[in-house]
């Protein structure tokens, strides 16, 4: 036990090197960037916009418009003068937003013909703040649409509600899970949940593939440095050796997920305010409809993760000790990486329990998919898949563990080789 | 004298190579005991099998009294093992990589304390040892890796070429050092192809060809047996 954790304390040692901490820094570095262009870009969508507009009508209902578009949180310019001079002058000025009310619009819409309002876009490059400008004004254009609307109506049908008269059909909307129901949006409530676990599968992902390198890196390195021999002599058992190394990919590979996702959600923070808020409607909701995660629920997806993260470890090992040099060690997490790709876009963008039966088989038989759709299976009450993929990882990693600490016993660890460019492979 | 070590009859196949076709030879305590052969003969891969690197095919290993099939950790924990090409830790540096290596060994802080200074004396490197092993010359992490090697005096200490990559004048000084160990008691093997270091250094030796042993002994016997004047003719002899 002494020596275990002497040799525990040395890997951990070697693997959080220079590279790894340069690594980490550069991702915070890269995240923090990009969450500082974002929530400027956002700040500026916020703020109060200034745009042009040239009122030709000067009726009642044109004042109106400008009112609300004052309102809604426009600072505006007013320009005066002929259409196309004003249209050409804004060319090269700040501005990228102008509305033209023509001429005889309040005329018209008094006499029920249709007025026309014209928008001019500035496009100066692709950002979201311009389309959203266009937007609102579009937004605001269909209110004042509404209003007009129903005053004709209350017009001419003065005993009708309005409201009534464009909407005969009014609908109710309910959502059931399984034997729960609750009246409510489906689509807020699959909003709602998709936001709390859209980072729950590049989370996993990372954990899987951080932790893998590690691993195959640490066994690598010892081999390229010329160590393993000497480390195999040492009064320390082979099964140590191998525990050693794993449960120190494992642990430096959790953290560095861990800061990773520390430095993702304090450089993406805005997102919570927006979610916190679409939430608490939906919150009493999902409570209802049972579409909450219990504690029994967290261990259950729990035990499925450190399954996973054995079996990423054990299946790394292998491959760690198949590698000559540390360049082959790189070359061969690609296999995993592509393995751990295919459920991380299958749960992002399909539904397994709605896949044929042969692709569904073929997604579930790779052990990393497991814990991607626990959560959602949790929901779900998939109880049986649920555990069907733990029972599967153990009995993968019971396997895998087996054969692993049969090859450190044995002369394997030793002679299986395969080199990138021969592709030699001696077994 | 008492018997360290005992190999009988050792054969190791890889594949369908016949690496070792049943190799026979005895250790005493505190002799060196020399494998002179040629590249391929099987001398790397009988030090790997007395070091439990590699399970051999067929045949006995004792040490000690003990059995390499029943008690590995044994061997582990009484045997040295330098192999023919190591390296240690790059990242560490040399005074960290002996401390690591005396933990394995050592029954508490102050044995650590002891290896980790015995090694110091028999390496050498002085100041060097505060730098980090990837700076180190090939030879400066031989003798690096040889005083981890006997700083524990392992009752057997198994060296690979011990001198492979050294120069000259730092040969002539780790033969010194291997000889004057096995005067505290250290007994080695060592394999080597150069058979004028090796009849320097051993108290006996064997001759090692394709897997056999062809002929062993002390140098002087063999070198009157063969009428030669060296090992180098006993061994041209030998294998004719
Ligand atoms: N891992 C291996 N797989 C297959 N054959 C091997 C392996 N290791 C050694 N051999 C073969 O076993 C034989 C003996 O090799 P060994 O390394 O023991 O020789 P050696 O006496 O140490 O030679 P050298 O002086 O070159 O170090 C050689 O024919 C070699 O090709
Ligand atoms: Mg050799």
């Amino acid at each position: 036990m002494k020596n275990f954790s002497h040799l525990l304390i040395k890997e951990i040692k070697e693997l959080v090197n220079k590279q790894l901490v340069i690594s980490l820094v550069f991702m915070l570095f890269i995240f923090n960037f990009i969450g500082n262009v974002t929530k400027s870009e956002i700040k500026k969508a916020m703020a109060k916009q200034k745009i042009a507009v040239l009122d030709l009508d000067k009726s009642e209902i044109s004042k109106n418009i400008i009112g609300a578009l004052n309102m809604a949180n426009f600072i505006i310019e007013e320009k005066s003068g002929e259409k196309e001079q004003v249209v050409k002058e804004l060319r090269s000025s700040g501005l990228d937003l102008l509305v033209v009310i023509p001429a005889g619009f309040g005329q018209e819409v008094s006499n029920f013909r249709p007025g026309e309002v014209e928008t001019y876009s500035y496009l100066k490059g692709i950002s979201m703040t311009g389309s959203r400008k266009s937007e609102i004004v579009k937004a605001l254009l269909q209110t004042t649409n509404e209003f007009l609307s129903n005053e004709y109506l209350k017009k001419k049908l003065p005993d009708l509600d309005p409201k009534l008269l464009k909407a005969p059909i009014k609908s109710r909307e309910f959502v059931v899970v399984r034997d729960r129901m609750a009246e409510g949006s489906t689509s807020a409530v699959i909003g709602s949940l998709y936001a709390q676990s859209f980072i729950l599968p590049v989370i996993l992902m990372m954990i899987i593939m951080y932790s893998s390198q590690m691993v195959i890196t640490a066994i690598a390195m010892e081999k390229q440095n010329k160590t393993l021999e000497t480390l195999l002599t040492v009064p320390i058992s082979r099964t140590a050796v191998v525990m050693a190394k794993m449960l120190a990919a494992g642990i430096v590979g959790l953290l560095s997920a861990a800061i990773y996702m520390y430095g993702f959600r304090n450089a993406f923070s805005f997102n919570t305010g927006d979610i916190a808020k679409a939430m608490s409607g939906v919150a009493p909701i999902l409570k209802q409809l049972g579409l909450t995660i219990t504690t029994q629920g967290y261990a259950l997806f729990g035990i499925s993760l450190f399954l996973t993260i054995l079996v990423a470890l054990s299946l790394a090992t292998i491959l760690g000790v198949l590698a000559e040099d540390y360049r082959t060690a790189q070359s061969l997490t690609v296999p995993l990486v592509f393995l751990v790709l295919v459920p991380y876009f299958v749960s992002l963008f399909a539904d397994i329990n709605t896949m044929s039966l042969p692709a569904k088989i073929l997604v579930l038989a790779i052990p990393f998919s497991h814990p991607f759709f626990a959560v959602q299976n949790i929901m779900f009450g998939h109880l049986n898949m649920l555990w069907l993929g733990i029972v599967y990882n153990f009995l993968f990693v019971v396997v895998m563990l087996y054969w692993t600490t049969k090859i450190f016993s044995t002369d394997r660890v030793l002679t299986m080789k395969l080199k990138w460019g021969k592709r030699k492979v001696v077994l | 004298m008492a018997v360290v070590l005992e190999v009988e009859g050792l054969k190791k196949k890889y594949g369908s190579l016949e690496a070792l076709k049943g190799i026979s030879f005895k250790v005493e305590e505190g002799e060196i005991f020399g494998l002179i052969g040629p590249n391929g003969a099987g001398k790397t891969t009988t030090l790997r099998i007395i070091a439990t690197l590699l399970t051999p095919s067929d045949g006995k290993v004792t040490f000690l009294g003990f059995d390499l099939k029943k008690h590995p950790e044994k061997f582990r924990e009484k045997i040295s093992y330098l192999p023919e090409e190591a390296g240690a830790y790059r990242n560490m540096k040399g005074i960290d990589y002996l401390n690591f290596m005396a933990k394995f060994y050592a029954k508490d802080e102050a044995e650590v304390r002891e290896f980790v200074e015995r090694a110091k004396r028999i390496c050498g490197l002085g100041e060097r040892l505060k730098d980090k092993v990837g700076t180190y010359s090939k030879g400066m992490t031989r003798k690096l890796l040889l005083a981890r090697a006997l700083m524990t005096k392992p009752a057997l200490a198994i060296l690979d070429e011990p001198t492979s990559g050294l120069d000259v004048i730092n040969s002539l000084e780790v033969r010194e050092m291997i000889k004057g160990f096995t005067r505290e008691g250290v007994s080695v093997l060592l394999s080597s192809h150069n058979m004028l270091e090796v009849e320097f250094l051993s108290d006996r030796v064997a001759l090692i060809d394709r897997g056999e042993i062809l002929d062993s002994g002390t140098p002087q016997g063999l070198k009157e047996k063969y009428q030669a004047s060296n090992l180098e003719i006993v061994f041209r002899s030998a294998v004719q």
